[in-house]
């Protein structure tokens, strides 16, 4: 990789005042790198996409509806790894949960960023469209979106809140929160939007996208649902560890039984993976450790837009029909399916009865053949 | 009166008639059980992947069962018939039919080959394989006749559905619509044989049926 010039010498410098070794740098180079799919060749080449981004990308990151599980996420992801990319390598001017600032000097940062423009600006949390239902600095939060998506060059929704809604926009939705794709239609402005469904986000796919955008200076390539191709491209029942036991019929019938012990297939206990876009059997969570299957958990379909309310309840395998009419009576289609089966068969043997009763099945030409 | 016996349907008919019933039988029966296996599988046996395996060969047999009987109503020389499914009769004639079914008159109309219930009947099992083969697209993954990505070129499917579990949940509604057609479509062979006395059960196997004159 040569000699570092001056910037890198800098970015080298700061890496190691915060005690991350130059070695571990650039094992974290690899990692991303074939987190995006590409050759261990191209390490260096993000290495020095990252020494090289000595202007420091803005970033304004701001909380709406949710429970901060993203930057909590975040903040403890792998060591050195995207949480050391945000902070050193891009400029976070503005983050709720771990900026020192508070009160008036929070929002003064918050205008300035605004009148400087060009950040990139990150929302996690749902926006609260009922009045008075969320509130920054006395302001409405759709206001405040609306201010800061105007001057950004892109936007990204991290976490399912922020993408769709999520747990906050779930049936009744009392705040009548919208997700961010909704909000910029709903005040008017085009940016480039990526959208990082999942409950909490992967921190490794924010690092993905950053390093995308540093090193190409484009987002990445996007799905129908504006997320990016890399990491949303196979179901998670394409690529499970528990594949195997599906195919070859062994299920999990009830938690805490021995073939739970064995690790079957989950599919039974309303496991949502063969519909839900996401890589997190390749990459899982907190450094590769584990991820909610690995765990024994079913797949919740938290990386699909519409999560929760589309993919309620978490241990059935299909949504309740609600029967109109019936005043919200929830019932299983398979329920729907036999009722009307039996019906038909009712309706059969009422029918039988009478063509018998009737006389119809006597000969109408006075038994002459 | 006299009554003789006429050719109803002809090989080509009687075949793809078959051929539509096990596919079906074979649908419904793994398809129950990709949607809830009731058995387990043992150690070494691949129970999931057969069924899968011989639902999508039986979905190709009845697509493809589906596009013959559409080429044999227009282009049949034995009786192309595709003139009584689209007959604005049909309409006019559904009070007549409903009403002997439901016991309020005491004879109907003579029809040509089907009653406009089954026309619609038929119609209506026709469209839902369409739909069904739509739906399925949607939620597999593969290449849908070894070229078509799925389910790459069905996700408008899914975005016109709201979601693919609402997608999963209109292929399974749609299952058992067939399970109970087939209920319905049987026990009225039965009986019509039972009233008409004119062999229409066995003419679906020996293609003859009693006509009277």
């Amino acid at each position: 990789m040569g000699k570092p010039d001056g910037a890198s010498k800098q970015f080298i410098d700061a890496l190691e005042f915060r005690g991350i070794k130059r070695r571990d740098f650039l094992k974290f180079c690899g990692a991303t790198a074939a987190l995006l799919g590409l050759s261990e060749l191209h390490a260096p080449k993000i290495a020095a996409a990252l020494e090289k981004a000595s202007k420091r990308q803005p970033v304004v990151w701001i909380n709406f509806a949710s429970d901060t599980g993203c930057t909590e996420a975040l903040i403890k992801a792998t060591y050195p790894g995207p949480a050391e990319l945000i902070l050193d390598i891009l400029s976070l001017d503005y983050n709720e949960t771990i900026m020192a600032a508070a009160g008036k000097q929070a929002e003064d940062i918050l205008a300035k960023s605004k009148r400087a423009g060009g950040y990139i600006l990150i929302v996690e949390g749902g926006i609260p469209t009922k009045k008075g239902h969320g509130m920054i600095g006395n302001r409405e939060m759709l206001d405040v979106f609306k201010d800061m998506a105007g001057s950004a060059v892109a936007v990204l929704a991290v976490g399912s809140c922020a993408t769709t809604g999520g747990v906050p926009a779930a049936n009744p939705n009392p705040s009548q929160i919208i997700g961010v794709s909704e909000g910029l239609k709903r005040v008017n402005i085009d940016k480039p939007l990526v959208n990082l469904d999942m409950c909490p986000m992967n921190p490794e796919y924010l690092g993905g996208v950053v390093v995308n955008f540093l090193l190409l200076g484009k987002l990445p390539d996007l799905d129908q649902h504006g997320r990016p191709k890399m990491f949303y491209g196979q179901t998670i029942h394409d690529n499970c560890e528990r594949r195997a036991h599906f195919d070859a019929g062994r299920f999990v019938e009830k938690f805490g039984s021995q073939e739970e012990a064995m690790n079957y297939c989950l599919y039974k206990m309303g496991c949502k993976g063969p519909m839900t876009y996401s890589s997190c059997p390749k990459i899982q969570y907190n450094n590769r450790t584990s991820w909610c299957i690995k765990a024994g958990g079913p797949c919740i379909g938290c990386a699909e837009p519409g999560w929760t309310d589309k993919f309620a309840g978490f241990y059935e395998k299909l949504p309740g029909v609600k029967i109109p009419g019936l005043g919200g009576v929830e019932a299983g289609a398979d329920t729907i399916g036999a009722a009307a089966a039996v019906a038909t068969a009712a309706g059969i043997a009422a029918h039988a009865a009478m063509t018998k009763s009737t006389g119809r099945t006597k000969d109408k030409d006075g038994g002459k053949k | 009166m006299t009554e003789t016996l006429t050719k109803e349907w002809n090989l080509a008919y009687i075949m793809e008639h078959w051929i539509r019933v096990l596919s079906i039988a074979v649908l419904v029966f793994t398809g129950f059980y990709i949607h809830w296996p009731f058995m387990a599988g043992g150690p070494d046996s691949f129970l999931m992947a057969w069924m899968r395996f011989f639902h999508f060969i039986a979905a190709y047999a009845l697509m493809l069962g589906l596009v013959v009987r559409v080429y044999m109503a227009v282009k049949s020389t034995f009786d192309a018939d595709w003139k009584d499914f689209v007959s604005i009769d049909n309409f006019k004639n559904l009070p007549d039919i409903t009403k002997y079914y439901l016991f309020l008159s005491d004879s109907h109309k003579q029809y040509r080959k089907y009653t406009p219930l089954q026309a619609f009947a038929y119609l209506a099992v026709g469209a839902l394989i369409i739909v069904m083969a739509l739906t399925g697209g949607a939620i597999y993954h593969g290449r849908l006749f070894g070229f078509i990505p799925s389910p790459g070129s069905f996700q408008w499917v899914n975005s016109l559905l709201g979601g693919e579990p609402n997608t999963r949940l209109v292929h399974l509604a749609i299952t058992w619509f067939f399970l109970i057609f087939v209920l319905i479509h049987v026990y009225m062979s039965f009986m019509m044989s039972w009233v008409n006395k004119d062999r229409t059960l066995t003419a679906i196997f020996t293609g003859y049926k009693l006509k009277k004159h």
